[in-house]
Formats: structure tokens, sequence, C-alpha cells
């Protein structure tokens, strides 16, 4: 069996808080043992609402962030333990896209200055050779070399995405985290940048982490993806099959929700009530308030993922099957 | 019967003269009572200028250079500022994206939201106050006494984004205008929010100006929707026809760009190109430098609207012909 790029054993992450006033001192489970892998050359989508956690998986993915507990492996070696120096190594083969393009783009710097600076550091290539390189990275995002000697303000947000990318790219990573990386973009940019992911995936054979909200372009661009709600996963799976049969309640309901070109829907099934940071009571279902389907059985039952019936890759986190309403 | 709202070639530029720049291009729609109209396109299109012109809101650098808005037959832009204070707020109302900064953060919802009441309707505090609670049940919050106590950094997004719709409704307005009302929130919450407003045009009657550059939005809520592409209206008509049957080249591209949670769109076919600078400067078809049909048109000259389907018309010349 192929080593996985990124092996997620129960990954916890929690916040003790100090302000807050009345949630002064209470923990905050912004991770809640999550576990995945991500094969090479493979798609994971990680999608869920805002505050669900799945930002801190992929900081924690990328050290940015230390687990409460669990282990993280990267190509089989334990990075999560590792010291900083020891981990220096094997920075160059993660890498991370943020969500913000124009705030992780210094405002000082040229552009051909910001992509040799990672090069510089990892001694990636021939010092000589660089300025070839970054007119081959440039191109290779869709970007001419004239750019070479601008600055990040004169780009549109589309352009400064690609330069993030390009950035990232410049030390050829095997895996790249991307954290929301279209979502403040415009559709026919969105478009663009989706495409150019994609192209970029084949050429180079790369892995991607893809989190987003957005669930139109999780399908797109997914191989296999999770649903996470309240810092768990709640439903994970091939993508076709997720989608087209949701085993969770809150998939279904986070699917019914976003509005789509192609169905007017009188197919609304399920409807969630009131918001992610509604109190749930300590060992029930983080969703038991807002599921439609919840009973005094969720009140006292926390589930974990199982396998749905008839696919051992799908596994969903509810007391019940699905089935029954998808017919 | 004369339309609730009528906007006629509406040009709003900003800047002084000699370089200023023209970001609304002779806008021209009209709003029935009762009806959802869409105003949808990408960032910088000149969507929400239309709108905040409606309400007089325009910042002090931007100036009308021509066109009418008639609400009610009565010319919104002629008309005095003491005049404009009367329908603000009252006949027509507004819910704006930014919820953050929509809400004064020094007083309490029950300040915030009594105050117009007091003013419009000349209610006493205590009416004021009971009415507030009884529109903050509607939309759905489930404990109002509570919440008017409340400042508004105490409240979730969706719960703000609820109070903002409660403080538009307070007067029943005839018209109400939505920028971007869900973009700041989640799918589940925006499904409430929309329902919500639904509800709400059902009970009352109002008209809805929804403005969004969320195609899937409009496709589902919209009774009729107007495309914009660099400050003009390119195609306009009702929903499900232009979804089903674009007339346009832009709104074609962007449709087959969403990459939609149906999954209908297998491949995505993005739009080369970004949307020009300067685009007022443009002699031709706006969208000529990024058309994939550019070849089977008269791009050079300023296309005028054609009628395709009673109803829906569009800028486009080359398109929806054969189709």
């Amino acid at each position: 069996m192929e080593t996985p790029v990124i092996d997620v054993r129960h990954l916890s992450r929690h916040f003790r808080q100090k302000s807050g006033g009345f949630f002064r001192g209470t923990t905050l489970k912004a991770v809640d043992d999550v576990s995945f892998t991500i094969l090479p050359g493979e798609t994971f989508g990680i999608v869920g609402e805002s505050g669900c956690g799945k930002s801190t998986v992929a900081r924690s993915i990328m050290c940015l962030e230390p687990p409460t507990s669990g282990e993280i492996f990267f190509e089989g070696t334990r990075i999560d333990t590792l010291r900083e120096y020891r981990r220096r190594g094997l920075r160059p083969r993660f890498q991370m896209v943020f969500q913000d393009s124009g705030a992780t783009l210094n405002p000082r710097k040229r552009i051909e200055d910001i992509l040799r600076e990672p090069m510089l550091y990892h001694r990636i290539g021939d010092p000589h050779g660089l300025d070839t390189r970054i007119d081959e990275l440039l191109m290779s995002v869709g970007l001419g070399p004239q750019a070479r000697s601008r600055y990040p303000h004169e780009f549109s947000g589309g352009q400064r995405q690609r330069l993030c990318i390009a950035r990232a790219l410049s030390i050829n990573p095997d895996l790249i985290v991307l954290d929301e990386p279209v979502s403040a973009l415009d559709v026919s940019v969105q478009a663009q940048i989706l495409n150019l992911l994609q192209n970029l995936q084949t050429e180079r054979h790369l892995t991607y982490l893809f989190i987003s909200h957005g669930l139109g372009a999780v399908r797109y661009i997914s191989h296999r993806i999770a649903v996470m709600y309240r810092g768990r996963f709640v439903e994970t799976g091939p993508c076709q099959t997720i989608f087209d049969h949701p085993a969770h309640p809150y998939t279904q309901a986070l699917i019914d929700a976003a509005p789509s070109v192609k169905e007017r829907k009188p197919r609304r099934k399920l409807m969630l009530s009131g918001e992610i940071g509604d109190a749930v009571p300590t060992g029930a279902c983080p969703l038991v308030h807002r599921c439609p389907l919840s009973d005094s059985a969720c009140l006292h039952y926390k589930p974990c993922l199982n396998p749905v019936s008839g696919e051992p890759a799908h596994l969903s986190a509810c007391m019940r099957n699905l089935g029954a309403i998808n017919d | 019967m004369s339309p609730l709202l009528s906007i006629q070639d509406l040009s709003i530029a900003f800047g002084t003269k000699p370089d200023c720049i023209t970001v609304t291009d002779r806008i021209t729609f009209d709003l029935e009572a009762g009806e959802i109209l869409s105003l949808v396109g990408e960032s910088g299109c000149g969507k929400s200028v239309t709108a905040l012109s409606i309400l007089g809101l325009l910042p002090r650098t931007a100036s009308v250079l021509s066109g009418k808005i008639c609400f009610d037959g009565q010319n919104l832009l002629t008309m005095s500022s003491r005049d404009l204070d009367r329908i603000r707020g009252n006949s027509i109302s507004m819910i704006f994206q930014d919820i953050m900064y929509s809400l004064n953060p020094v007083f309490t919802i029950r300040n915030q939201m009594c105050e117009g009441m007091i003013c419009h309707l000349g209610l006493s505090r205590r009416d004021a106050y009971s009415r507030a609670a009884d529109l903050l049940r509607r939309t759905g919050l489930p404990d109002p006494e509570s919440v008017l106590q409340k400042y508004p950094h105490q409240l979730s997004g969706g719960q703000r984004q609820r109070v903002m719709i409660a403080m538009a409704l307070a007067c029943r307005p005839k018209l109400l205008i939505a920028d971007e009302p869900t973009t700041a929130l989640d799918v589940t919450i925006q499904m409430q929010i929309m329902n919500l407003l639904l509800d709400l045009r059902r009970e009352t009657g109002m008209a809805i100006l929804l403005i969004t550059h969320d195609i899937g939005l409009v496709s589902e809520f919209a009774d009729r929707m107007a495309v914009m592409y660099a400050g003009q209206c390119v195609e306009i008509g009702e929903t499900s026809r232009i979804i089903a049957r674009p007339a346009h080249a832009y709104t074609h591209a962007l449709l087959s760009a969403v990459p939609d949670v149906s999954g209908v769109n297998r491949h995505l076919v993005s739009i080369p190109g970004s949307v020009p600078e300067r685009y007022d400067r443009l002699k031709g078809c706006r969208f000529a430098s990024r058309c994939p049909m550019i070849t089977s048109c008269s791009f050079r000259t300023i296309p005028d609207f054609r009628e395709v389907e009673p109803g829906h018309l569009t800028r486009c010349t080359a398109f929806g012909k054969g189709l």
C-alpha cells in the first residue's frame, strides 16, 4: 500500500479561553479527535461552516498550531513532535496558500523577491539560475514575466492568488494546503483558479488539502471529502457518494441549503434551526438542537464515525441511517 | 398601472469632470409591487452603487450624470433631503452587507429599533417597544425581550442580520433593498434568512431588490434578474428563462463558470482575463475582450437592448439568435 502523504491520527486542538466573560476558563474544542489520511496525488476536501475548526486542522498540519493531542505523520515521519530545526528539512515539501492573498504578500517587496526568497532559504536550484526559474513559475500560473518587477498591490485578487500559488510551488512541494483559496474571488476568477489548481495537480502530481465553506468548489475539485461540524468530522467518503447520497443529516442540510443554479428546490427535505454556536450538553450529539430528526436518544449519545452500509470508505457519525429519507 | 420603482437611464460617475469615471451607464429597469428583482454581477460592476443611489446614499465623490429614479410616481433624485427622509426607512428600507457596521455599537438594539418607529410612525415608546419585540419574534429570534436589551457585539452574525431585517421592516416598507444580505453568513443561516424574506413578502406584499453576486441564490429566489457587467445592465428578464436560455455571452459564461453544488458543471469554463480597467472609455461592447463569441458579432458599436422573448432583453448581438 502507498504511504499516505498525510496521516492524521486522533488530532485534537483545545483552546483554554482566557477572556470572554462568562466563558472564561472553559475549554473550546476547536478540533476534537479527527483522523484522516491523504494519498499521493489526491485532493482531500474539508467543508464546513465558519468556526467548525477546518482552518485549525490546516494550521496543525502546517505545524503552525501545536496539537493538544494526537499524531500527524508526513510521509511516514511524525512531524508534530519534531524540533523546529529538524523539521526545517521537511518544510519545503508541504506548503500553504491562504485565503487573504493580499495580506500574505509583503507589500514592500517586488514579485521576483517574493518568489526568490523561499528558494534561497531552502537552497532550491542553482542560485544563478533562479531568474529563469522565476519566469517559469510565473508562466505556470498564467502570469507573464513582466509581473516580476511589480509590487503586490498592482495585481487584482485573482492574480494575487496566482502569485501565492507560484510562491508555494517555488520550492517543489508534494503537498499544498489550500485554506479557502477561492472564497474571496469572483465567480469567473474562481473558475480560473480552480482549473489552474487542477492542471498543476496533473502536471506535477501534487497532493492537495482543500478547505472551503463553498460546497460547489469542494465538490468540483475534491476526490474525497470530510464534512466538519463543531470540531468533529461528521461524514467522510468519496466526493461523489457524499453529494449524491449524504448519510448524515448535517451534510444533507448543507447540500439542501446551498443555493443551486439548476434546481429550484421544492426538494428541501431537511432544514436546520438555530446556529452553530448554540450550547450543547456534554455527551450529546453536537447537532442535537439543530437537527430535525433528533430525539431523546441523541441527547445521551455522541456518535463516532461508522461505515454506512454498502460502502466501506463512506463513514458517518449519526445514529440513524438517512437512506430511508433519501428514497 | 405604473411600476413601484422605475429607474431610467441612470448614469453615475465618481470624481470630477474631465477625468471622472462613469461607474453605471444608463441603467434602466422597473420593479413591480410584490416582485423580487435581483441585480447580479461580479464585484465592481456597479450594482451596489445603483442601490445606494435609490436612497440618495451615494458618497460625496459621486454624482448622478443623467437619469430618473421614480418611486410611486415621484422622482427621488430631484427630491429635497427632507422629503427623502420621509421615504428612507419608511416606505423604502435597506439591509446592508456589513452587518458589523450597520448597527451602532454604543446603543442597545431596543434603542436603535424604536428610534425609526417613533420618528416615522409617531408611536409612543411603549408601543414602539412592543412592536419591536413582535418584529423580532417574527424574524425567528427565540427570546426577543432579551435581545432588545443587548448591544450589537453580544449577538452572532445571523442574529444581527435578523435584527437588521426586523428594523428594515418596522415601518412596513413597500420596497426592501437587500444589498448582499447573506454574503457574510453560513449557508444554513443564509437559507433561514432567505426563507424569512420570502415569508415576509408573502405577508406584507413588499417588493425586494436583491443585490448579490451569487447566481445560485438568484436562480432560487428572484422572479426576475438583471445581469450587470462593467457598469452596464447586459441582460434582463425572468430568472427561469435566463437560467435556461441565457441570451448574453457574459451570462452564459458566468453560468458555466459556477462550481455548482448540484455538480452540473463537470468542467468549469473560466472566463479569460479580467474586467477591463476604465471600462467607461470603451467604445463598443464591454465584454468584447473576454468574449468567446467575438467573431460572430459587431462588437465595435455599443449594442442596444434587443428583445429575445417578451420581457427578456439582451445587449448581445451574437448570442441567443440560433438558440
